[in-house]
């Protein structure tokens, strides 16, 4: 029985709770802690931390860059408006939310630079707002112009971009639609479409023949009634093939974008990598 | 001896208890339903029409649903079915312009070699091909990968 007490007795004093004078919830330590958590990339709980001790710079850029690394776009650009023009990291908040209006609504950058861009922020900025410039409708810059920010190894895909974007691979609605009325399905196949197109060639074949052949056969009325299905088809395919080719032009507008998206991702939209966890 | 039986007792009594399983449901049975699940909304079988030509198209819609469709089962691999596209097609067109839009898609129903990467597809695994992308209205057309998966319209 007296082994049994000791038992309790050491696996009380085991379980009871460590008491010290450790202050968990002093600033320093809250701050410690907060960039504990931003460096294991738990940003939301880093910005709580954050938000419970006095602010400065880094604090709010650091907040700021987490919003945005959560896709929290509009809430980042919102801390970057608290930011002051005189803290050493204004710069690169300008640049992020530039980045995070470009997240949220693709479009080119109208911003301007500011002065206290060191040269590789400038250099960053003019790619950035370069590279917007393919989000919109028209493009009216030369292409030397356009490419002249990019270094060697972002020539290639830049100027792969801008060709993309000034003759970009559409097909022709109108040329769809002729090709289809003069022969039917032809229109789906210029775009691509060569089942449907082939299904559309034999539907209004085939309808074709047998109201010529009850025409032939004298029987007027089977006749008409082909003629006129034949004649539907033959309209459905040429408008089809319309609506087709802007379809195909849509994916082509998807595509771009999709791909140029990709490569912003890739280049981090160009911005510097910031690390505060060395 | 006594003692001891008792705290092993305790013991095997409180082992049991603390880990003990607390999921009601891990092992009960489960209610499989083995049934392929409608893809399309609840028919509207009602006569309900703004014009005279809409009310014409609901009626034949409504007994091609309800002699024919129904009966011979799920065939359409579109979402919305083709009845239903055209009846969508007039409500937001007119009845020229839609029946010009239904026999396009008619003829693309008919094509037995469907591409698989012409469509996006419903999570039922159904083409999703709404009537927006065939009104000839750019901004209209709303362009999905056919590897997307569509949730909800």
């Amino acid at each position: 029985m007296k082994n049994y007490l000791i038992i309790f007795f050491l696996v009380s004093i085991s379980v009871s709770p460590q008491t010290t004078s450790f202050d968990f919830y002093s600033p320093e330590n809250i701050k410690k802690f907060a960039d504990h958590l931003f460096c294991e990339a738990d940003y939301l709980r880093a910005i709580e931390q954050y938000g419970l001790i006095s602010k400065d710079c880094t604090t709010d850029f650091k907040v700021m860059l987490g919003y945005s690394l959560l896709n929290l776009y509009q809430e980042s650009n919102e801390i970057f408006k608290s930011i002051s023009e005189k803290s050493k990291f204004y710069s690169d908040a300008y640049l992020l939310s530039l980045k995070n209006s470009l997240l949220m609504k693709p479009a080119s950058v109208s911003a301007q630079a500011i002065k206290s861009f060191d040269s590789i922020q400038l250099n960053s900025f003019n790619k950035l707002k370069t590279i917007s410039m393919l989000f919109d409708d028209e493009l009216s810059i030369s292409k030397d112009k356009f490419i002249s920010p990019f270094d060697e190894n972002d020539i290639n895909t830049v100027s792969l971009f801008y060709d993309m974007k000034t003759k970009p691979l559409y097909k022709s609605p109108a040329l769809a639609g002729v090709m289809s009325a003069v022969i039917p399905g032809s229109g789906k196949m210029y775009v691509g479409e060569w089942g449907d197109g082939i299904t559309a060639f034999l539907a209004t074949g085939l309808l074709a023949f047998l109201a010529y052949d009850n025409f032939r056969a004298d029987h007027t009325t089977r006749a008409w009634i082909f003629t006129g299905l034949g004649t539907f088809f033959y309209a459905g395919n040429i408008y089809g093939s319309i609506a087709s080719a802007q379809i195909f032009n849509a994916k082509i507008n998807f595509e771009f974008n999709e791909g140029l998206k990709l490569f912003l991702e890739q280049k981090n939209y160009f911005l510097p990598e910031y690390d505060f966890c060395k | 001896m006594q003692s001891k039986l008792l705290i092993f007792l305790l013991s095997v009594l409180f082992i049991s208890s603390a880990f003990c399983q607390i999921e009601k449901l891990k092992w009960q049975k489960a209610d499989i339903l083995y049934e392929k699940q409608n893809h399309y909304n609840k028919r509207n079988y009602s006569f309900e029409s703004d014009n005279a030509g809409e009310f014409v198209t609901k009626s034949l819609a409504n007994a091609y649903w309800f002699f024919i469709s129904d009966v011979d089962g799920d065939n359409c691999p579109f979402h919305p079915t083709c009845s239903a596209f055209l009846i969508q097609s007039i409500k937001e067109t007119n009845i020229f312009q839609a029946s010009l839009i239904f026999l396009d898609r008619f003829t693309r129903d008919m094509n037995l070699v469907k591409s698989q990467n012409q469509y996006p597809r419903v999570r039922t695994g159904y083409f999703y091909d709404p009537p927006g992308n065939y009104m000839l209205v750019k901004e209209r057309i709303i362009y999905l990968p056919p590897v997307f998966i569509v949730e909800s319209e």
